[in-house]
């Protein structure tokens, strides 16, 4: 059996709107030198403050998108002792329980890993333009970020 | 000069589109053309909203340059 630790990989950062492999995500962060990879599974909740949602739209503006998860990646590397980091966002129509986005960081030891991970999805939730639509019975809304600029700290003098 | 401004998700609703090309004179900077969406479209002031220009985020001070993309969309919710 090939070694699954002799390939040097790298960082990576994808779109897709097919369903995401966790399992392939976490192996193709992990290089020789590398103790532990945390990877986080976002999947699609069935009930948000108590109501039952029947399934998730997500939309992205993709170059963009793709620049800010870039951007996370390096800042991630230059802030935390992680090594590679995989981030894969999927985009479409998502039903219960699939996967939405997976982060995986792989490190040395384990501890600068979970921190990494926890400050990338929380980065990626705040700067990434992907945006979700929840749908339920009766109705549909998008759902608002809560970290955007208000129209009056854009336009101050209105 | 013209520039292209895009819409996502809420944004594209309320605008009734996903992409507007304007004509604008040289030098314009990027808030005119935003408060110009917003006067169009004054539901889009309910809601926390990024701007950017050539998908980065903007500040409203760049000087804008002939074929520039613009977007305007609500604070994001992926993950």
């Amino acid at each position: 059996m090939a070694n699954p630790l002799s390939n040097m990989k790298t960082d990576f950062f994808e779109i897709t709107t097919e369903p995401i492999d966790i399992g392939t995500i976490a192996r193709r962060v992990v290089p020789p030198e590398c103790g532990a990879t945390v990877t986080l599974d976002g999947y699609v909740r069935q009930y948000t403050n108590g109501r039952e949602t029947l399934y998730l739209e997500y939309e992205g503006y993709e170059p963009m998108a793709l620049k800010e998860m870039q951007k996370l990646i390096e800042q991630a590397k230059a802030e935390f002792e992680v090594s590679n980091i995989g981030i894969v966002h999927r985009l479409g129509r998502l039903e219960i329980g699939e996967t939405s986005v997976v982060i995986s960081v792989a490190a040395p030891h384990r501890k600068a890993a979970f921190a990494a991970c926890e400050w990338l999805i929380r980065e990626l939730k705040r700067t990434v333009p992907i945006w979700k639509k929840e749908v339920y019975t009766g109705g549909e809304e998008w759902v608002d970020g809560d970290t955007g600029a208000s129209t009056q700290d854009f336009f101050p003098t209105k | 000069m013209n520039v292209q401004v895009l819409f996502f998700g809420a944004t594209a609703d309320i605008a009734g589109r996903r992409r507007n090309e304007i004509n604008l004179p040289s030098e314009t900077i990027a808030k005119t053309v935003y408060d110009q969406i917003l006067t169009e479209h004054p539901q889009l002031a309910s809601h926390k909203l990024h701007f950017s220009v050539n998908q980065e985020f903007a500040t409203g001070d760049e000087i804008l340059k002939d074929g520039d993309e613009l977007a305007i969309f609500t604070a994001v919710s992926g993950g």
